[in-house]
C-alpha cells in the first residue's frame, strides 16, 4: 500500500471511520499473514499471532506516531510475536511432541471451480510444483519471498521491518532468490 | 483475494532491475504471488476478525505497556519445563504483575489496591475478577489465544497491551 494512502486511512480510522479501518485491514492483512507464514508457524499459532497483532494495532491506533508507516509497525510487531512463539516452542519442546509443521492452507483452492476442469488441473499442477520448489528453497530465501509475495505487494520498508534486514539488501537478495528458484524449476524441467 | 497487479513492474521499479540473466524476475515473483493466493491465502475468518478488532479501539483508555516478559527478558531455567510466564505491565503510576501458567492466571496490582479486573479475549470479556485489598487476583483458567486485562480502580481504567498467552 502507498504510504500516503495508509497514513490518510489511519488518520480517518482514528477519527472513527470504520470503512477506513476495513480498508487498512484489507490492504495490510495479507502482509501480516505473509510475515507469520514466513516464520513457519503452525496454523493455530499463525491465527493467534495475527489476531494479537491486529488487536494491538487497534489498541494503539490513536498513539501511532507515524501513521504512514503503519505497515512497518504491523510487520515488525508480527515478527516479534513470531519470535516469541519460537522461543516458547523451544522451551516446551522437552515435554511436548515437536509440532509438525502444517502443510499449506486449509481451504484448498477456491479458484478451481471457476476454471475449466482440464485446464485447471494442468494449471494447478504447475502452481503446486512452483510452490513446492519455493517451499524447499533455503530458509532465508523462502522467508524473504514469502513476505515479498503478499498481495498487494509490500514496500521494501515493510519487508525490512518484517524480517529485520536492511532495505538496501532486499533488492539484491530478491534477485538471487528468484534466480535460485528459477534454476530449481529448470532442473526439474518444470518451465 | 484477487489482486489487480498485472503490472510486473511493481518491484522492478523498486530495485530498477526487473530483468536478470535473461529472465524476468518480476514475472516469476508474480507467478509465486498468485500461487500464494491460491495455496496459502489469508483465511477469510482471520480477515473478519481483524475487521472486527476496530471495536477494541478506545481513544480514552490508558494502555499499560508490557515492560517485562519472561519469554524475552528472563534467562531460561535449565531443565525446568513448566515455568510460568511472568509479565509486567505499567501505565503511569499503576503496575500489574501477572503470572500465566497451565493452572491459570494470577497477579497483583501495585501499589496494592482493590480493583475490578476483566479478562478480555477479543472484543468480548471472558472473565470478571476482583483484586483484594492487597491487589491480588487469580483465575483458574488460562487465557486461550490473545488476551488483555482491563483494570478499574477508583475512576481509573487501564488496559494491558494485547498479548498471546
Amino acid at each position: 500500500m502507498e504510504h500516503r494512502e495508509v497514513g490518510a486511512l489511519v488518520r480517518s480510522a482514528v477519527d472513527g471511520d470504520a470503512a477506513a479501518w476495513k480498508a487498512i485491514v484489507e490492504g495490510l492483512g495479507p502482509l501480516v499473514w505473509s510475515v507469520v507464514r514466513a516464520h513457519r508457524l503452525s496454523d493455530a499459532d499463525a491465527h493467534e499471532v495475527c489476531q494479537t497483532v491486529w488487536f494491538r494495532f487497534a489498541q494503539h491506533l490513536g498513539r501511532i506516531r507515524e501513521p504512514e508507516k503503519a505497515g512497518s509497525w504491523l510487520a515488525s510487531t508480527a515478527r516479534h510475536e513470531c519470535l516469541k512463539v519460537h522461543r516458547n516452542a523451544r522451551r516446551l519442546m522437552l515435554t511436548d511432541d515437536p509440532h509438525l509443521l502444517d502443510r499449506v492452507s486449509e481451504d484448498g483452492s477456491p479458484e478451481q471451480s471457476l476454471l475449466e476442469a482440464e485446464e485447471a488441473e494442468a494449471r494447478s499442477e504447475s502452481v503446486r510444483r512452483l510452490w513446492q520448489e519455493f517451499e524447499e528453497l533455503g530458509e532465508r530465501c523462502r522467508q524473504l519471498l514469502r513476505v515479498l509475495i503478499a498481495s498487494p505487494p509490500p514496500s521494501y520498508q515493510e519487508v525490512s521491518a518484517a524480517l529485520d534486514i536492511a532495505v538496501g539488501s532486499i533488492g539484491p537478495l530478491r534477485q538471487r532468490c528468484l534466480r535460485r528458484l528459477r534454476a530449481r524449476l529448470e532442473a526439474r524441467g518444470a518451465t | 483475494m484477487s489482486d489487480k497487479n498485472d503490472t510486473n513492474d511493481t518491484n522492478g521499479a523498486n530495485d530498477g532491475a526487473g530483468w536478470d540473466d535473461g529472465f524476468d524476475t518480476g514475472l516469476l515473483e508474480e507467478e509465486l504471488r498468485q500461487a500464494a493466493a491460491v495455496l496459502d491465502p489469508l483465511p477469510p475468518a482471520l480477515l473478519q476478525s481483524a475487521v472486527d478488532a476496530y471495536a477494541l479501539y478506545d481513544l480514552d483508555a490508558r494502555v499499560a505497556e508490557l515492560t517485562f516478559d519472561s519469554l524475552v527478558d528472563a534467562i531460561p531455567v535449565r531443565g525446568a519445563t513448566d515455568v510460568p510466564r511472568m509479565l509486567t505491565f505499567s501505565a503511569g503510576g499503576v503496575t500489574l504483575d501477572v503470572e500465566v501458567s497451565a493452572q491459570g492466571l494470577m497477579g497483583q496490582v501495585l501499589p496494592p489496591q482493590p480493583a475490578r479486573i476483566e479478562v478480555l479475549g477479543g472484543p468480548r470479556t471472558t472473565a470478571a475478577l476482583t483484586a483484594d485489598d492487597m491487589g491480588r487476583f487469580a483465575a483458574d483458567t488460562t487465557p486461550a489465544g490473545p488476551f488483555a486485562l482491563r483494570l478499574r480502580a477508583g475512576d481509573e481504567v487501564v488496559t494491558t497491551e494485547w498479548l498471546r498467552a
